[in-house]
């Protein structure tokens, strides 16, 4: 079996499934964005917090950004892997990358808090 | 895209803390770099959205040929462009 260090479990078919599963959450909240974008003549201040103020706004928002830190741990390994060859390189790029796929979630929780 | 992110992210979080947070993000994507990078952004993601949905639809099984595949891969291309346009106009 094919083993690697993006997931936990450590296998391509959890890779595989984990990579469609957060697409399918990302791809949702970008549809659900471009609708508020759309459909709200205005947006102010106001209008703003109020979109994000609700809690399964909060639920949904923070989903997404979990799901793209998941996404993106197994996206760019794919792509790293793929083009950085050095070993110590890619490893250095990829904690880096990770750390800050990590910074957003924790941004996000914390802006979501305040709202 | 990832990288994108940075700005997005960042937008998101100055535009929700505060009126004059919210004003001051409104100024920068009135301005030519605030709209550049929107729809650097914007483009970025509905090329990987539609190129994610073809890959979701190669994985049931269709478009697996050379040439039902090429043809896929121009007509996310068309879609792609087409769409970055309407963005462009809807922001300019």
């Amino acid at each position: 079996m094919v083993t690697n260090q993006a997931t936990f479990k450590r296998d391509g078919i959890q890779d595989w499934v984990s990579l469609r599963a957060t697409a399918i959450i990302i791809a949702l909240f970008s549809f659900y964005m471009t609708y508020i974008f759309i459909s709200t003549p205005e947006i102010t201040y106001t209008v703003w917090q109020e979109i994000f103020s609700s809690l399964t706004m909060k639920v949904f928002t923070f989903a997404a950004l979990v799901s793209i830190m998941l996404h993106v741990r197994i996206g760019l390994w794919q792509v790293l892997t793929d083009y950085i060859k050095p070993a110590a390189l890619r490893a250095g790029i990829q904690y880096v990358l990770n750390l800050i796929a990590f910074a957003y979630v924790a941004v996000g929780l914390f802006v979501l808090w305040g709202v | 895209m990832f990288f994108a992110l940075l700005f997005v992210i960042w937008a998101w979080a100055v535009s929700l803390g505060s009126q004059q947070g919210f004003a001051d993000v409104q100024v920068i994507m009135d301005g030519f770099i605030g709209k550049f990078v929107a729809i650097g952004t914007v483009s970025a993601l509905t090329y990987h959205i539609l190129g994610g949905i073809r890959h979701g639809i190669m994985d049931m099984g269709y478009w697996e040929e050379l040439e039902s595949g090429n043809t896929s891969a121009n007509v996310v291309i068309g879609i792609w462009i087409l769409l970055t346009l309407v963005v462009g106009v809807a922001l300019w």
